[in-house]
C-alpha cells in the first residue's frame, strides 16, 4: 500500500529543500491572516475577549488528525512510517508550563515569533532574539545541574499515542475530539462576548497598530461555517472508524521485562534473533548493538526487518517504559529492559569491588568485572573468565537518531 | 493604507492544517519553529567550545558525528515560515515597524518582556523537546499522549501568567 506520499529519504536535496520552504511558506501565510503575527491577539486569548489561539490551534489539530487517522484507516499512509512525538511526560508537563509562561510574557510563541518578526514588529524580532538566549541558557543549566537530565528524561513513554493509551481505535477518538472541540468553539465565542464588554473602549484606535483585537463578533456565516467543518471532520472519522482493521495492531499492553545482566548475556553469546531498540531520545552512551530509528521513522518500522519469532528489547533512560509505546506488528517476541538505560549502566557497568568480597562470590564477581568491561570498551582489571567476543551483533552499528520535532 | 482585516479564525485554522496534513503525508514527520533556535546555537557553540557541545545533553545530537546542524529540513522550513509571514503581511498592508504594546507599557518595558519571555520560551522548549508547533500543533494532531499534556499545561502556564502582565495589553 501506498504510504507516506514522498519520503523524504527517496527526495533529492533539492526537492527535499523545495518541500521545506513550499509548507514553512504555507505555515507562516496562514499563522499571518489568523493575526498571529500580532502579540496583543495572541494575548488576548488569556484574558478571554479573542480566543483566536483556541479557534485556530484546534481547527488546525482537527483537520490534520482526522486526516491522518482516516489516512492510516483508509490505507493511504503507514501509521508505522509516521514520525511520533515522543513522550517524556515530566519534562513536557514542567516545558510546556514554562512555555505558557513565556507566552504570555512575550504575547508570542516561537513560531509566531518569526512571523510577528516578518511583519516588522520590533518587539517580536526582539523576542525571536530572547528564543536563541533561552536556548543557550538552556544547554548551560543541562551542563551546571546534571541533575536536571533526570527531568529531561523523566516519563518516557516512547513514541505513546492516546488511542494506543486509552485502548480506543485511533478514528473513533478522533471523532470524540471533533465532538468535543465543536461544543467548545461555541462556547469560547459565548466566553469572547461576555468578555469583550469589559475591554470595549480600552482600544483606542491610535495605539492598535492596525491591528484587530478584540475580534470581529462571528457571523451567521461564520458560525455554519465552523459547523459545517465540524460536521464534515466528523463524519470521515466516522467512516474511517467503520473501516475493517485487515492487521489488529498488537495491544499496547504491559510486557515482560528482561534483567540487564540476562541481556549482557545474550549479547555475549550473539544471540542471532535478539534485536535492541533504543527508545531514548536525546541520550549519551549506547549499548552495542542497539538500533535507533532514523529520522521520520516509527521504532516500530524497525521490527518490520526482523525474523518472525524474533526477540525484541526495548529500552529508555530510566526504566519507565513498561507497555510498547504505539501500535507494533505482531510476531516478535517483546521485552523491556527492567531499569531502562540507567540499570544497564548500574547493574552490567559498574558491578561491586572484588577487594572484599567472599571468596565464595569471587569468581561470579571476576565474571561480572569481565562482563563489564567488554561493554564498557575498557579493562576494568584483566581477569580471567572473560567472555569471548562475539559474533556481530544483529542490528548493526546504531542509526542517526531523529532531532527534536520542533 | 488600512490594513485588510484578518481572516475568519476557522478558515485560518483550516488553511493551516490543510498545510500539517501536507507535512504528514509528504515528509512522515510535522511541522516545528524552536528547532531553529536550537540548531543556530548549537552551531555557534560548537564553532567556539566543539567538546563542549559534542557533550552537551541538549545540543550534542545536532553535532553529531560532525554533522551541520543548519542542514536540515526543519531549518529550511522556518526560513518559508518567515517568507509566508512577510508576504503575508505585505499583501495585507500589515508590514511596518512597530512595537505592539498597551497604553500603560513603555516601550522599553514591552521590548524587555518581550526578550525575557523569548528567553523563557527557549529554556522551555529545549526541556521540552518542542514548542507550540513541534509539540501541540504537531504532536497534539497525532495524538501523541505527551504532546497533549504540553498542551494543556501551556494554556495553564498563559492563564497563570495573565493577570501579573495585565499591563502590558490594556
Amino acid at each position: 500500500m501506498m504510504a507516506i506520499l514522498f519520503p523524504l529519504d527517496m527526495l533529492g536535496e533539492q526537492a527535499n529543500l523545495l518541500t521545506a520552504i513550499v509548507l514553512g511558506f504555507g505555515f507562516g501565510f496562514a499563522l499571518e491572516r489568523a493575526g498571529f503575527g500580532s502579540p496583543r491577539k495572541l494575548a488576548a486569548q488569556f484574558y478571554l475577549y479573542d480566543m483566536s489561539v483556541f479557534k485556530v490551534m484546534f481547527t488546525a489539530i482537527l483537520v490534520a488528525m482526522v486526516g491522518f487517522y482516516a489516512g492510516t484507516a483508509f490505507g493511504w499512509v503507514d501509521f508505522g512510517r509516521m514520525w511520533i512525538v515522543p513522550t517524556f511526560i515530566w519534562a513536557q508537563l514542567v516545558g510546556g508550563f514554562l512555555l505558557g509562561v513565556g507566552f504570555i510574557m512575550s504575547g508570542l510563541c516561537p513560531g509566531t515569533s518569526v512571523v510577528s518578526l516578518a511583519s516588522g514588529r520590533i518587539d517580536g524580532a526582539v523576542a525571536f532574539i530572547g528564543g536563541f538566549a533561552g536556548t543557550f541558557l538552556f544547554a548551560l543549566l543541562m551542563d551546571w545541574f546534571p541533575g536536571l537530565q533526570r527531568l529531561y528524561d523523566g516519563g518516557s513513554l516512547g513514541a505513546s499515542v492516546l488511542p494506543a493509551v486509552l485502548r480506543v481505535p485511533g478514528p473513533w477518538l478522533a471523532l470524540g475530539v471533533v465532538v468535543l472541540a465543536g461544543l467548545a468553539f461555541a462556547g469560547v465565542e459565548k466566553l469572547e462576548r461576555r468578555f469583550q464588554r469589559g475591554v470595549a473602549g480600552e482600544f483606542a484606535p491610535s495605539d492598535s497598530s492596525g491591528t484587530e483585537v478584540p475580534a470581529r463578533p462571528v457571523s451567521a456565516a461564520a458560525a455554519r461555517g465552523r459547523w459545517s467543518l465540524v460536521g464534515a471532520l466528523a463524519l470521515v472519522a466516522i467512516l474511517a472508524g467503520l473501516v475493517p482493521v485487515s492487521h489488529p495492531p498488537v495491544p499496547s499492553a504491559e510486557v515482560a521485562a528482561i534483567e540487564p545482566s540476562r541481556l549482557a548475556d545474550a549479547l555475549i553469546a550473539g544471540e542471532p534473533n535478539l534485536m535492541l531498540i533504543d527508545m531514548r531520545n536525546d541520550a549519551g552512551g549506547s549499548i552495542p548493538g542497539a538500533v535507533r530509528p532514523a529520522p521520520g521513522m516509527a521504532a516500530a518500522t524497525l521490527v518490520e526487518s526482523a525474523a518472525p519469532g524474533a526477540e525484541v528489547v526495548l529500552f529508555d533512560a530510566d526504566g519507565t517504559l513498561t507497555q510498547l509505546p504505539g501500535e507494533w506488528p505482531r510476531g516478535p517476541r517483546y521485552r523491556v529492559l527492567r531499569g531502562g538505560y540507567r540499570g544497564w549502566e548500574q547493574e552490567v557497568l559498574t558491578p561491586k569491588p572484588l577487594a572484599g568480597a567472599p571468596p565464595g562470590e569471587l569468581a561470579e564477581l571476576q565474571r561480572q568485572h569481565g562482563i563489564a568491561s567488554f561493554f564498557s570498551g575498557t579493562k576494568i582489571e584483566p581477569q580471567k573468565g572473560t567472555p569471548p567476543p562475539p559474533a556481530a551483533l544483529p542490528g548493526g552499528a546504531s542509526k542517526p537518531k531523529k532531532a527534536g520535532g520542533c | 493604507m488600512k490594513p485588510r482585516p484578518y481572516w475568519n479564525p476557522y478558515a485560518a485554522g483550516l488553511l493551516l492544517g490543510l498545510v500539517l496534513l501536507a507535512t504528514f503525508y509528504v515528509t512522515g514527520q510535522g511541522l516545528g519553529a524552536s528547532a531553529f533556535a536550537k540548531r543556530v546555537v548549537a552551531m555557534g557553540t560548537h564553532r567556539v567550545a566543539p567538546a563542549w557541545t559534542e557533550r552537551n545533553p541538549a545540543l550534542g545530537h545536532y553535532v553529531e558525528g560532525g554533522a551541520n546542524p543548519l542542514r536540515n529540513w526543519l531549518v529550511i522550513e522556518v526560513i518559508g515560515v518567515f517568507m509566508g509571514g512577510f508576504i503575508g503581511a505585505l499583501s495585507a498592508g500589515r508590514l511596518r515597524a512597530t512595537v505592539e504594546r498597551g497604553p500603560r507599557i513603555s516601550r522599553r518595558g514591552r521590548l524587555w518582556l518581550a526578550f525575557s519571555g523569548g528567553a523563557v520560551m527557549g529554556v522551555a522548549a529545549g526541556l521540552a523537546r518542542g514548542c507550540t508547533s513541534g509539540q501541540a500543533l504537531t504532536g497534539g494532531a497525532l495524538l501523541a499522549t505527551g504532546s497533549w499534556a504540553f498542551m494543556m499545561m501551556v494554556f495553564a502556564g498563559g492563564y497563570a501568567g495573565a493577570w501579573f502582565v495585565r499591563r502590558q495589553w490594556t
